[in-house]
């Protein structure tokens, strides 16, 4: 176990490297600089002051060496500063942190708590009328676009309801209900397809599972429907279900990008999203690799909760 | 079923044409026994005709704009709607299905044809050709889909191309995994170890044996992916880095015309995006068919 945790973290060093050369070299290439966008913000800069400026924030170093640079930056968890607001990068990553946190996690919450009942429901129900609404359900989730469910959301909640989430972010501990309320909308349009692709696989997987021996010897034996479904065959289906909501953790993060631009919640997505816009290098390396680094732990960890879930599983 | 198949006459050829027939078979009998999977088809093709047909079908030019009428209310004139300039919604709807549909179609293309070709060395050679490989798809899948694809579009300047571009990208790592599965399993056959025996080159095996196993997997990863690509088009355009205006997108009416007007004129963003999940849904469902039809194991790849 503990050579098989040692191996795949040996494993990610080269991912996050390679991840990180991409992102490196993304940013590189791409036209325009974080400088023009600085200049355009505060009038004309002589060419002086901008050779300069390019000096200070070490933009003139060969690729390579500001490659090293950033790489030791990122290793000694010191990012530096955005190049465009001079804000340092950990200040805003303690800001936006907590908000994507919270959204990811509600609505992962919300998904997982909707997605497995009626996923079971729709398994041991299969093709009657219940499962037929749960499987278009489910595949509907998958098919409408969170933009357009969130823009959705917030136009007939003004509409029908006369109500708008309220502007301007607060934090949980500060104000939890309108916290609340800033945040159960864009949770519940992110949860929504977490929720049709976890329903799916449960489904599956539970109509799998309810067709085997022992299955069989425990209604034989005169168990209770409940227990024979929830306790014998839920345990057992869940190894997929596990790995599709560790796969969607992407899909979640990626859904973020959106559902905080729509929602205005000033989050990583958000922050990422405008970095990129204004080249500004730093934040978007730091913060996509932030995200890598969490995918990949996450990951593994989602690797290693099966043995837990199946104690025949051994890590080699 | 209680049809006789027809036996073609040369034994050699028998597994792959008979592989295709009852292929083909299954398709149709799924298609017509579930209901699901017939929407579904029926959705695509109206999809597809509408593409092909829009100059046809579209009541008015969809770049013409008329401002005195507008923000019309959906009308039998206009059935859904006008837009801020006085477009004709519905004829850009129509339009706006040869961009979605020509960029999923071209992206899941290249994807997959990436991801085939990467996919089948990975699994054939293995060792370290496939370690490294892997690892470079480890390395792209560990970079949020959508970030990378807004990355890869800034690079590129923002265009319809070059949202196509992106999402190709994206899909190249999970079908070239999917594929090296398949592959990795094929090549325990005893026809694969034994066309090695006879000497056969290392790329006839591939073609005429190895692949047959792999094309199902293929076809019904590329029809789900279909519908994501749209997806993804859809997102970039929202963002105004995929299809640039004044070209109808769906996901771009949204996100202009469809948030700025939103509580005066909500049809605006009603309609692109029941256009957007209508064609999602057709391609979901129509993947989820595939897949039933021809191979249940598949069914936990997503």
């Amino acid at each position: 176990m503990y050579k098989y945790v040692l191996r795949r973290v040996l494993l990610a060093v080269p991912v996050l490297l390679l991840s990180s050369v991409i992102v490196f070299g993304l940013m590189r290439v791409m036209p325009g600089d974080a400088l023009v966008a600085l200049m355009g913000e505060s009038g004309n800069i002589g060419e002086r002051e901008l050779a300069k400026l390019r000096k200070d924030l070490r933009l003139d170093l060969p690729y390579h060496e500001q490659y090293a640079l950033w790489v030791w930056q990122m290793v000694t968890l010191r990012p530096g500063d955005s190049l465009f607001t001079g804000e340092p990068i950990t200040t805003s990553l303690k800001k936006a942190i907590p908000v994507t946190l919270e959204l990811a996690a509600l609505a992962m919450i919300l998904g997982i708590v909707i997605a497995v009942p009626i996923g079971v429901l729709s398994a041991t129900r299969q093709d009657t009328p219940s499962d037929y609404v749960g499987r278009v359900v489910a595949v509907s989730g998958l098919s409408l676009p969170d933009f357009w469910l969130g823009t959705l959301v917030i136009t007939f909640a003004a509409i029908w309801f006369h109500w708008i989430p309220p502007i301007g972010y607060v934090s949980l501990w500060d104000a939890p209900w309108r916290n609340l309320q800033q945040f159960l909308l864009p949770a519940a349009v992110l949860g929504y397809r977490l929720a049709a692709a976890t329903m799916r696989m449960t489904r599956s997987t539970v109509l799998e599972v309810l067709r085997e021996d022992y299955v069989r010897t425990a209604w034989a034996k005169g168990l209770e429907g409940r227990i024979v479904v929830y306790k014998h065959a839920l345990k057992n289906a869940l190894i997929p279900v596990v790995t599709i909501i560790g796969g969607q953790l992407g899909v979640l993060l990626a859904g973020t990008v959106v559902v905080e631009t729509i929602f205005a919640l000033p989050g990583m997505g958000r922050l990422t999203v405008e970095a990129i816009l204004f080249r500004d290098y730093p934040v978007v390396q730091t913060n996509v690799m932030l995200v890598a680094g969490t995918l990949v732990t996450l990951n593994l960890l989602v690797d290693l909760s099966y043995a837990w879930l199946d104690p025949r599983i051994r890590y080699r | 079923m209680a049809t006789v198949t027809a036996r073609p006459a040369a034994l050699e050829e028998v597994p792959a044409s008979a592989v295709e027939i009852s292929r083909t078979r299954a398709l149709w009998h799924a298609l017509r026994r579930q209901p699901l999977g017939a929407a579904s088809a029926a959705l695509i093709a109206l999809i597809v005709l509408t593409a092909i047909f829009a100059d046809v079908l579209s009541p008015y030019d969809p770049l013409e704009t008329r401002p005195e009428i507008r923000l019309a209310q959906p009308s039998w004139e206009h059935p859904f709607g006008t837009d801020d300039i006085g477009r004709d919604v519905f004829s850009r709807i129509i339009h706006g299905s040869r961009i979605s549909l020509w960029v999923g179609l071209l992206a899941v293309g290249i994807g997959t044809a990436a991801g085939m070709v990467i996919g089948l060395l990975c699994g054939y050679c293995e060792g370290r050709l496939d370690l490294i490989f892997q690892r470079v798809m480890d390395a792209i899948q560990a970079i949020p889909a959508l970030v990378l694809a807004l990355a890869i579009v800034s690079v590129l300047k923002p265009s319809t191309t070059n949202a196509m571009i992106a999402i190709a990208i994206v899909i190249i790592p999970g079908n070239s995994r999917i594929v090296r599965g398949a592959v990795m399993s094929a090549k325990q056959n005893r026809y694969v170890e034994a066309a090695q025996a006879i000497g056969c080159r290392h790329p006839r095996i591939i073609l005429s044996h190895i692949l047959p196993n792999v094309t199902a997997p293929i076809l019904i990863i590329a029809s789900i992916w279909l519908g994501n690509a749209i997806l993804i088009e859809a997102t970039l355009s929202f963002l105004g880095v995929g299809t640039q205006p004044p070209t109808p997108s769906w996901g771009l009416m949204l996100s202009s015309t469809g948030r700025a007007f939103m509580e005066q004129a909500p049809w605006l963003a009603i309609f692109p995006g029941l256009a957007i999940s209508l064609a999602v849904l057709g391609f979901n469902l129509f993947g989820d068919t595939l897949r039933d039809a021809w191979d249940p194991r598949l069914r936990n790849t997503r």
